[in-house]
């Protein structure tokens, strides 16, 4: 079992999410998060904070700036890792810098609230 | 590769950030959160305060930078001189793979071999 962690651009995020349910990937969930990369953005980017958006603009601190990112969690089996990740791939590529990341984690357990189901059988 | 995860002072977070850059670690995702922790909140009186705001600041970093990473982070993150209760807790973990979207490029990648990644 794996987590996939993505931050990924929040104007994508809808796409995000259809492509994952298209997938066969229904089960996710999304952060609001704020972050930065090594520090090589594209200030065109920026456009967001331009336009006044208050929360983009008082994340430009003097040390580092920070961008507003969704951050994307998928739990799912070994077999499918490789299916998320390209399907986030896909979808959030722009090729630009500050398209975001995507990170595998192992996942030692998972249990269903509601049934007590555990392993496998949890995010089935 | 592994995941730090650092749950912090939001009134902290700017020099940490600020720590973070200094020391050459400028990838870092943060986000908020309520938290409470061993000590069961904070009392005043009669009230007890259990969600306290919290900071969480996420960096991945090669495996050899942990110590140097978290040591970063503590100094960062502590107030005072010997720290108090509710300055944080820093928590890793393993990252077997980081994709980068916009390159495509990969690292780590020792669990899953390459030939799956290509097909």
């Amino acid at each position: 079992m794996k987590e996939v962690i993505a931050v990924v651009r929040m104007n994508k995020m809808n796409r995000t999410k259809e492509a994952l349910t298209r997938e066969g990937i229904n089960a996710f969930f999304a952060h609001e998060v704020q972050g930065r990369g090594k520090g090589l953005v594209d200030e065109s980017l920026l456009q967001g904070a331009e336009q006044g958006i208050p929360e983009a603009i008082s994340l430009l601190g003097e040390h580092g700036k920070l961008y507003p990112k969704r951050m994307v969690t998928v739990v799912v089996p070994d077999s499918q890792v490789r299916k998320v990740v390209r399907v986030l791939m896909e979808v959030n590529s722009t090729g630009s810098r500050g398209d975001g990341k995507i990170f595998v984690l192992p996942l030692s357990d998972a249990a269903r609230i509601r049934t007590g189901e555990t392993g496998e059988a949890a995010i089935a | 590769m592994i995941m730090v995860r650092a749950i912090v002072r939001p009134e902290k977070s700017d020099d940490i950030l600020a720590a973070l850059m200094d020391a050459g670690f400028p990838a870092v995702t943060k986000y908020s959160v309520a938290g409470r922790g061993k000590q069961r909140g904070i009392r005043v009186g009669d009230i007890t305060y259990d969600e306290i705001p919290k900071t969480v600041l996420l960096c991945v970093v090669n495996s050899e930078d942990k110590d140097f990473l978290i040591s970063t982070l503590m100094q960062a993150a502590r107030t005072g001189e010997k720290g108090a209760f509710g300055d944080g807790k820093v928590f890793v973990s393993e990252v077997n793979e980081v994709h980068t979207i916009s390159s495509g490029a990969m690292e780590g990648g020792d669990t899953i071999s390459q030939e799956e990644t290509a097909s």
